[in-house]
């Protein structure tokens, strides 16, 4: 046992504590994260005067899930989110896939200017886009418009995910396409018949990827939408009113919006893991 | 069936790395030639040169009586097995092997029977409706045949195929490829860089070294007439032993000397050597051609046994003579010997070869 290899901190301990002190760490990590989203649950769960003292009161009801679903606003926010978030990921893998398959097969200055675009705008902060975006969406007639905030979405997902999807496509020997280019396919044929069918793993990860990300995505939304688009994430903040923090109804909606997230993490999580295991 | 020719051709990458060098060959109709060399010497890419999957800097292909430089691969009418053997994983093997048939919207039924004919040929019959990942390596290679075969192309290419494989199967594999163009002969181009594959595969090896083609003939010709001392070192296992030598004149003999070796010259070589009297040469004897014993005095030498390997057929000794190494094969698995024993070596004198030390080109008459 001397030659293996084992953390300097429990190393003297016997196999079974070294365990146990893992496990412990483990559920330690996974209350922090945990802990949070506990409390909204609780917190949604609470009557509007408990909020404050959720750690207290047995008093429990669902009146807030049923207030807010009363609310037109809301679920047409629902809608928007969910509609947005998916075009948003359609649009943008359709790009992000070519892109990231350029960037990973193809040298030269067409190649490099893309790479050095996207590398640009990623680099610019995420916060410094939104003020142009409001003036650009306004002198285009497409402010609080769908147009207005799945454009800008679609971008974002071009510059941070190509990276991803060529990190992909490098893990993909390109001999499987030379053989179908001497198979009697196009280069395009290679890559639509070839490459993409491998890669299908990277890409199911990537769309759960974007669908989360504007599903999430707040600042743009807030900024490039008024009242005519409301998003889920937008409308949840509005609980902030002139009669004070409507916390509970805030926290029902939360958990509301948390579940659509959480049920594509949860069911696309294994092409998520093994798209990033390519 | 097609002739391949290549001429002056040459490619570079950027303008610092030049891969291939002018180089020229002529692969006749059904022959099947093994390009080999170290890993770096451009056979690779002479290979995707003639694939079409890289561009030409410069020079001329022709497959049968077309110029092909600037067709793309699917219009060369080729076939190639890589090195990882590039099956289409999401597709079964049938598939796999329809793929470049339905390209050519070839009619179900003609695929189905070119496939049977391929699966018969192989022994892929169980395999048809698996898909790649659940095959072994060997498996996949010979799927990866069998899709070079279905589609009947003017050139099969191999670009290392074997190297993946485990040394058995590799051996096996080996045999296959050769009754395979027992049976269908088509021209065809072998890259390895194992020198044992191209000379058993190979009706004629080229050996290539920093983009250049060294020696191009048959396998017997190279390793029996090594034109320079790279090809003399590369082909042949173990590796030929070289030696620093002066030569000299004793009476009517040439001789090729050192402190520690004194050995007469072949009359074929004397005349060669004629311009090299007194001048230092490189002397090469290959491993196999050493006997053990005393021998006749002017064609041995002594020899200090350092390492000694039984492989139970052979044993190879691992020798020093002066401050040169020297390998010797061939001896006889119960020969008593031990390391520190002090042995002679002796060698036919047609045996030895001789390298100009400055060009390292063989030095012929």
């Amino acid at each position: 046992m001397a030659m293996v290899r084992t953390p300097l901190m429990f190393g003297r301990l016997p196999l079974g504590g070294r365990r146990l002190l893992f496990a412990l760490a483990l559920t330690g990590i996974c209350l922090a994260f945990a802990f949070p989203v506990l409390w909204l649950i609780l917190t949604s769960l609470r009557p509007e005067s408990g909020v404050y003292y959720v750690h207290r009161g047995t008093e429990f009801t669902l009146a807030s899930f049923a207030e807010v679903l009363q609310d037109d606003r809301l679920l047409q926010a629902f809608f928007n989110s969910a509609l947005i978030s998916t075009l948003a990921t359609i649009f943008s893998l359709l790009v992000t896939v070519s892109s990231g398959y350029m960037l990973s097969r193809f040298r030269g200055p067409a190649a490099q200017t893309w790479f050095g675009t996207i590398y640009v705008f990623r680099c610019v902060p995420y916060i410094s886009w939104v003020l142009p975006l409001y003036f650009v969406a306004q002198s285009w007639g497409i402010y609080d418009t769908y147009i207005g905030l799945l454009l800008p979405h679609i971008a974002v997902h071009i510059c941070f995910f190509s990276w991803l999807m060529k990190g992909f496509f490098d893990g993909i020997d390109p001999s499987m396409e030379h053989a179908a280019l001497i198979d009697g396919c196009t280069r395009w044929g290679a890559f639509i018949r070839v490459a993409l069918p491998s890669a299908i793993p990277a890409i199911s990860a990537l769309a759960v990827l974007c669908w989360l990300f504007t599903w999430n995505e707040f600042l743009f939304a807030l900024i490039l939408t008024g009242n005519k688009v409301p998003v889920i994430t937008v409308v949840m903040a509005q609980f902030v009113t002139e009669m004070g923090l409507r916390w509970n109804l805030m926290a029902a909606t939360a958990v509301m919006a948390l579940v659509p997230a959480f049920l594509l993490a949860l069911f696309g999580q294994k092409y998520v893991i093994r798209g990033l295991r390519i | 069936m097609a002739a391949i020719v290549l001429e002056k051709l040459n490619k570079h990458y950027g303008s610092l790395h030049h891969a291939v060098k002018d180089v020229d060959l002529t692969i006749a109709d059904k022959e099947f030639v093994a390009l080999v060399g170290p890993s770096g010497c451009g056979k690779s890419t002479t290979l995707r040169m003639i694939a079409g999957l890289e561009d030409i800097s410069s020079g001329e292909i022709r497959i049968g009586d077309r110029v092909v430089n600037h067709l793309p691969p699917r219009d060369r009418d080729i076939a190639m097995v890589f090195q990882n053997y590039a099956l289409y994983q999401h597709m079964s093997v049938y598939d796999n092997l329809a793929f470049g048939l339905r390209n050519k919207k070839m009619p179900e039924s003609e695929i189905k029977a070119a496939i049977d004919r391929a699966t018969e040929m192989l022994g892929l019959h169980e395999l048809l409706k698996r898909k790649p990942r659940q095959l072994s390596g060997g498996q996949q290679q010979r799927v990866a045949l069998g899709r070079c075969i279905v589609r009947n192309p003017l050139v099969f290419l191999f670009d290392e195929p074997l190297s993946n494989l485990d040394a058995k199967l590799r051996a096996q594999m080996r045999i296959e490829i050769k009754r395979l163009h027992a049976q269908l002969p088509t021209t065809s181009v072998f890259v390895t860089h194992d020198q044992v594959e191209a000379m058993t595969l190979g009706d004629r090896v080229v050996v290539m070294k920093d983009g250049r083609v060294q020696q191009a003939g048959t396998p017997l010709s190279v390793y029996g007439h090594p034109v320079n001392k790279f090809v003399a070192g590369f082909i042949g296992a173990p590796a030929m032993n070289f030696l620093d030598v002066t030569i000299a004149k004793e009476g009517d003999t040439v001789v090729a000397q050192s402190p520690a070796v004194k050995l007469a010259v072949s009359e074929a070589s004397s005349r060669a050597l004629e311009a090299y009297k007194g001048r230092r040469v490189i002397m090469g004897l290959r491993p196999e051609h050493l006997a053990l014993g005393d021998g006749v005095l002017s064609r041995s030498f002594a020899a200090k046994v350092e390492v000694v390997e039984q492989l139970g057929s052979e044993i190879l000794l691992e020798t020093r003579v002066g401050d040169a190494r020297v390998t010797a094969a061939r001896v006889p698995p119960e020969t008593v010997v031990a390391a520190g024993d002090q042995v002679r070596l002796s060698v036919q004198p047609g045996r030895l070869h001789f390298f100009d030390p400055e060009t390292e080109n063989v030095i012929t008459g």
